[in-house]
């Protein structure tokens, strides 16, 4: 009886996504302290194309357990839910949990429904205590972080994209298919009639290395479009906050924080952003960080590596200055 | 005629929520309350139904009496109705029993085609409520749609994935979430501005709805906050003043030292 945790593989065409390796480097922990086993669940449409996942070996479940059908193939949601669940009151886990993706943000609250538990979202921390677990998310637009916990079980929860770092294991999990009973409905109400493979890969500015961010410190859409010119010289990917995005500064692709785009580059510098928590925990993972901002008790300035109070257009101008002068 | 429900919330208004101290909850009450703004996309994708296809559409919201403003709005916009489902009992639910008391209210407005939301909400940025009520009420549910129309009795929609993008074919009834941000949206109609003070919302609050009250507000929520703190940074570092000229030169000193400019 609840004795294992069930961590949800999102596959896709002979690919695992990286979301679904991410969670497994904080669930491993929860797993060791709580003495359960960590089971990676797979669904999919092809054995001979999972099992040649090269990542299958090295992750760091206890088990993997797969389970084939051709209905998978685009793992529509309603049976998608159907498996999980049934696979849920077999086994009775004590948490079930999901990678923030598209995907994960659909399935994990049709199962939550279905199973009557409660579902928390973006979660990115842990906490056990006296062999209790305590989600942690950050919450309500204020710099709040909230502990969450489940009145009972499963304990579910969807963990922040970028929050967690890819680690592989000592050793190889356990694999096996898992076949459900013969009468089972296979059926899904969703017919793809056509797919379309996203042009770009995942967003550049989720693995880049340098990341130049914006806030409404920049004033202007005038001001904010500097940082282009800025990413041009430092090879850098641009971002930018909630409310520039909404200001209509910068397109809502580039928006870091919660559900936004997570990253965790070597160098991040910050031009006029407060750092409200919504923003932060889509960066706090950042190696070096410099923030540009007139307030010096703002957030973003008291988590910086190095600060600067000024006014971040005239610095911004200034830089470019300097930068280009040198070439 | 076939029916749309448009699911909409109305959030407080950036600035004004306060969080209550015990339940560590929102105070709803005491915000000034505005269209969650990831609903208009779902009120527009319903209007170029009922344009293409003569739907009735209805605006539904759960939330407290400072809503009705909201939802007066929401007339404006050209819906055929509007209904607040309020009750105090309500009030602290989680996303499972807020998706709860809207499957219900849901269901006393049946038979419907279609249901739709926005993706998200900005104060609790869950998304967790379409899906969870399409759940209960045992109807597919699809997410991040960007447009949908309805050919030959059947929908089809095409929606973003993280792999791409799909065109997906269903039959009614079913709940679809829309994509925060779609193309454009259509102003509100003046004639109905001008009237909107004397259309009231059709309230349906626990009497109606019937629920068990443990399964309903706080009581019926199982995530549950433990505890809140304030996310506070000790200083990490030197911070410089001056003029923007100097610090510029001074930033572009730190990076070379770290080695991050040549």
């Amino acid at each position: 009886m609840a004795e294992c945790i069930f961590a949800f593989g999102q596959c896709f065409e002979g690919k695992l996504h990286p979301a679904s390796l991410e969670i497994l480097t904080p669930l491993r922990e929860v797993a060791d302290r709580l003495n359960k086993r960590l089971i990676l669940i797979g669904l999919a449409d092809d054995k001979e194309k999972f099992l040649a996942i090269p990542e299958l070996k090295k992750l760091l479940a206890d088990e993997v357990w797969y389970i084939i059908h051709p209905n998978l193939k685009h793992l529509p949601d309603d049976l998608c839910e159907r498996v999980l669940v049934y696979l849920a009151s077999e086994h009775k886990p004590y948490g079930i949990f999901f990678p923030a993706t598209k995907k994960g943000l659909s399935v994990a609250p049709r199962v939550a429904g279905s199973l009557q538990a409660g579902l928390c979202a973006h979660v990115n921390a842990f906490e056990v205590k006296n062999g209790n677990l305590f989600l942690l998310r950050p919450t309500y637009g204020e710099n709040i972080i909230a502990k969450l916990t489940s009145q009972r079980l499963p304990i579910m929860a969807t963990l922040a994209l970028n929050a967690f770092p890819i680690r592989e294991a000592e050793r190889a999990p356990l694999i096996k298919e898992v076949k459900l009973p013969e009468g089972f409905d296979w059926s899904t109400k969703l017919t793809i009639k056509n797919f379309k493979p996203a042009k770009k890969s995942p967003s550049r500015l989720s693995v880049a290395k340098v990341v130049v961010a914006g806030g409404m410190g920049l004033k202007s859409k005038e001001n904010f479009q500097m940082l282009f010119e800025l990413a041009k010289i430092l090879n850098a990917e641009v971002g930018g906050t909630r409310p520039a995005v909404h200001a209509g500064w910068v397109e809502a692709e580039r928006m870091i924080g919660v559900s936004g785009v997570s990253v965790r580059p070597k160098q991040y510098l910050a031009f006029g952003i407060s750092g409200a928590i919504q923003h932060t925990v889509g960066m706090e993972g950042s190696e070096f960080i410099v923030s540009i901002n007139l307030d010096k008790e703002a957030p973003m300035m008291r988590m910086a590596h190095v600060g600067f109070a000024c006014d971040a257009p005239s610095f911004l101008k200034a830089l470019l200055q300097k930068l280009k002068a040198k070439d | 005629m076939g029916r749309i429900l448009v699911c909409i919330k109305g959030v407080p208004k950036p600035g004004t929520v306060k969080v209550d101290k015990e339940t560590h909850t929102l105070c709803r009450k005491s915000a000034e309350l505005i269209l969650n703004p990831p609903d208009r996309p779902a009120l527009e994708v319903a209007q170029r139904l009922k344009d293409q296809a003569n739907f009735e559409v209805i605006a539904i919201s759960m939330g407290p009496p400072n809503m009705v403003p909201v939802l007066q709005k929401v007339y404006a916009l050209g819906v055929d109705d509007i209904y607040l489902i309020s009750d105090r009992a309500f009030a602290g639910s989680d996303t499972l029993a807020t998706s709860r008391i809207l499957a219900k209210a849901l269901s006393l407005l049946s038979p419907f085609d279609l249901v739709v939301m926005g993706a998200r909400s900005i104060d609790g940025e869950t998304g967790q409520v379409p899906p969870e009520t399409a759940s209960l009420l045992n109807l597919p549910s699809i997410t991040y749609v960007k447009e949908i129309r309805y050919v030959d009795g059947k929908f089809i929609a095409i929606r973003e994935d993280d792999f791409g993008e799909e065109e997906m074919e269903f039959y009614p009834p079913a709940v679809v979430s829309i994509v925060p941000e779609i193309d454009y949206v259509r102003p509100p109609s003046l004639k109905r501005l001008l009237s909107i003070k004397e259309v009231t919302p059709k309230i349906l609050t626990n009497a109606e709805l019937n629920l068990d009250e443990a399964s309903i507000g706080l009581s019926g929520s199982p995530t549950q906050v433990a505890d809140v703190f304030e996310k506070t940074f000790v200083s990490r570092g030197e911070i410089f003043e001056g003029e923007p000229d100097e610090l510029a030169e001074k930033l572009i000193e730190v990076l070379k030292e770290k080695g991050f400019l040549a």
